[in-house]
């Protein structure tokens, strides 16, 4: 009698590597979205018997219509403006004629900067008496309300100011080793500045772009901290309404924060689905 | 398209203070619709002519004109150049059509027309059918092909080459040396290539300008640079081999090959003679008619043809000559062999030019 053992084949085998990296996400992630999931459904309530509903779901309607506007919203705007301005930033980081490293440097310098410590500044900056309005001596009446403000400028201020810097990054990262000489190639053919930002720059970036500010919008959509120290108090964007909801000294909310948190991860999975589809067609195009 | 005539006047380039230049005074004519090759090793400066010519770089000194204008000051975008790099360097986001009409869609052509005419372009580079194709989908020797087309539609004055056929194997080398030859024989353009590599020159230039150091060594027919080489270093730049120091009294040169009439009159002192491989004649150690008599201590073949390195031992010392064998001829190694050096072929160089100057005993192998 003969034993085989067999050795995994090499899909196997790239299973077996991914493996430590997989359980720790699945575990944690899979472990929150399901109790998530069962909470929100009232299959793990805290007192009485698990019954299958949608009550929690039906009870935050209300806050859940207007926390998911007002949640894309900011992240719409945050991505929007963090975008051109990151653009801007890889674009003068990586000019051929003029490469600036401190340009870079400083761009890259907010990327260590917490959020936390981000928006406390931010909130120091704008806010109606702060260092804005006290520089250019204008009156705290007459300030317009850039925190707790109906616009949430303050919000998406600070978010497009940090994701700037990580899209200035993540760009500049792909444009510093092929924009000078697909650049270069380009002059070379005839196309003039503006010619070659359209016809080779942008396009060489997009791949880049499209990436990072998809990162950014999932994570903006996701963020607490800022929303919730430079917002107003209602309406409420989805992680602070979750928050809210889940430490509410009613624990009866909590199925309401569970459906709030499972809606705000739902919307992230469909925009990353999205624009990895997106990124998938801008590269078959290639 | 017929191409403008280029002179680049004391073109000098320094990279930074205090280091050397690396362009160095250096001038050059090409002719409209010619096509002359700057040839030299790596680090010559030869790249740097034609950054410099293409307006990529600012010259530190020295200017660059065009059909008589100068270019001083004038956007690479408007000077009516393009350039081939080694790479293709083809836009990745853009089709191989698209590829060549990019110089017609940024003047402004409509898409429709600049298409066609990139299709006329590729037929024209034996790629006719691929325009449909994304850029990455072609072999080495295709994405080169495209970049030569793209470079042609922009239908530049001057045709900037940039070792472009370097990274090619040989066979595909050779047919992008008959494309080229086509395309100037169809369209008349002016090119200045840049190669370290004499055969090609050899093959595509009808003049070349031989740099090493920054410096115009010398300039020329590629026969003539053959013939009548001005140093030692070009000599070996254009694959040289046979190198045989001595000296030249009365017209004639001595060494241990002996005393060996030169073509032409030079003045007396140390000079190296230099006797191309492909001139030297192998006979037997009896001809009466042998300049010298050696031993074959090395014999390589090279297809049909070998290539033997004969040892002679004369007055002063010992020296080596290459020789390159006809068809079929073959010598073996260690055998006792003839060499008729043609009187026209002889050459003499001075000695003072080359840091690693030949000894009598050690020509270079």
């Amino acid at each position: 009698m003969t034993s085989t053992r067999r050795r995994p084949g090499p899909r196997g085998r790239a299973v077996l590597l991914v493996l430590p990296a997989l359980v720790p996400v699945v575990a944690v992630v899979g472990a929150a979205l399901t109790s998530a999931a069962l909470l929100s459904l009232g299959l793990a309530p805290l007192v009485g018997e698990p019954r299958l509903s949608l009550d929690a779901y039906r009870d935050a309607a209300g806050d859940l219509g207007t926390g998911i506007g007002l949640s894309l919203g900011i992240a719409a705007a945050a991505t929007f403006v963090a975008t051109v301005v990151g653009l801007c930033l890889a674009l003068a980081a990586t000019a051929a004629v003029r490469r600036s490293r401190l340009l870079g440097a400083l761009a890259a310098l907010t990327i260590p900067i917490p959020h936390l410590v981000g928006a406390a500044a931010m909130g120091l900056l704008l806010a109606d008496a702060g260092f804005l309005a006290r520089l250019l001596g204008v009156d705290p009446s007459s300030w317009p309300p850039l925190v707790g403000g109906p616009l949430w400028a303050a919000v998406v201020a600070e978010y497009a100011w940090k994701e700037s810097a990580f899209v200035a990054l993540v760009v500049a990262g792909v444009l510093s080793s092929r924009a000078a000489s697909y650049g270069e190639t380009a002059a070379l053919l005839g196309a003039g500045r503006w010619a070659r930002l359209r016809h080779v720059t942008l396009p060489l970036a997009a791949p880049a772009l499209g990436g990072a500010a998809a990162v950014s919008f999932v994570y903006t959509l996701g963020s607490y901290e800022v929303a919730a120290l430079l917002g107003r108090a209602h309406p409420e964007p989805l992680p602070v309404l979750a928050y809210r909801l889940f430490t509410s000294i009613d624990l009866a909310a909590r199925p309401q924060a569970a459906a709030v948190a499972l809606t705000t991860a739902g919307l992230a999975l469909v925009v990353v689905l999205l624009s990895l589809r997106a990124l998938r067609r801008l590269a078959a195009e290639r | 398209m017929s191409g403008g005539a280029l002179r680049l006047a004391g073109l000098t380039r320094v990279h930074g203070t205090g280091s050397a230049p690396a362009l160095d005074g250096f001038d050059l004519e090409v002719p409209a619709g010619s096509c002359v090759a700057i040839l030299g090793p790596s680090g010559s400066g030869k790249s740097t002519v034609l950054r410099l010519t293409a307006g990529l770089d600012e010259p530190t000194a020295g200017s660059v004109h065009l059909d008589g204008v100068d270019l001083a000051g004038v956007l690479p975008e408007r000077r009516g150049m393009a350039m081939v790099f080694q790479r293709p360097l083809l836009f990745p986001h853009l089709s191989v059509r698209d590829n060549v009409a990019f110089a017609d869609r940024v003047r402004g052509v409509p898409r429709r027309t600049a298409r066609r005419r990139a299709e006329e372009f590729l037929e024209l580079v034996q790629l006719g059918g691929y325009g449909g194709r994304p850029a990455r989908a072609l072999s080495g020797g295709q994405e080169q092909r495209v970049a030569l087309a793209r470079a042609l539609a922009a239908e530049p004055r001057v045709l900037l080459l940039d070792e472009p056929f370097s990274a090619l194997d040989a066979r595909l080398r050779e047919e992008m040396h008959e494309l080229l030859a086509d395309l100037r024989m169809r369209l008349d353009p002016t090119i200045l290539l840049v190669t370290h590599d004499h055969a090609e020159a050899d093959t595509l230039a009808d003049r070349v300008a031989v740099l090493d150091g920054g410096r115009l060594l010398q300039a020329g027919p590629m026969r003539a640079l053959y013939a009548r080489p001005a140093s030692l270093t070009v000599s070996r730049l254009l694959g040289g081999r046979t190198e045989v120091a001595g000296v030249v009294r009365d017209g004639r040169h001595e060494s241990p090959l002996g005393s060996l009439d030169l073509p032409a009159p030079v003045p007396d002192g140390p000079a190296v003679l230099v006797v191309r491989h492909e001139a030297v004649q192998v006979t037997t150690a009896a001809d009466p008619a042998a300049d010298a008599v050696g031993s074959a201590v090395r014999v390589r073949p090279r297809g049909l043809r070998a290539l033997v390195t004969v040892e002679v031992t004369g007055d002063g010392g010992t020296t080596t000559v290459d020789a390159e064998l006809g068809p079929g001829h073959d010598v073996a190694a260690g055998g006792t062999v003839g060499l008729r050096l043609p009187a026209g072929d002889r050459w003499v160089v001075p000695v003072d030019d080359a840091a690693d100057d030949p000894v009598a005993d050690g020509a270079r192998a």
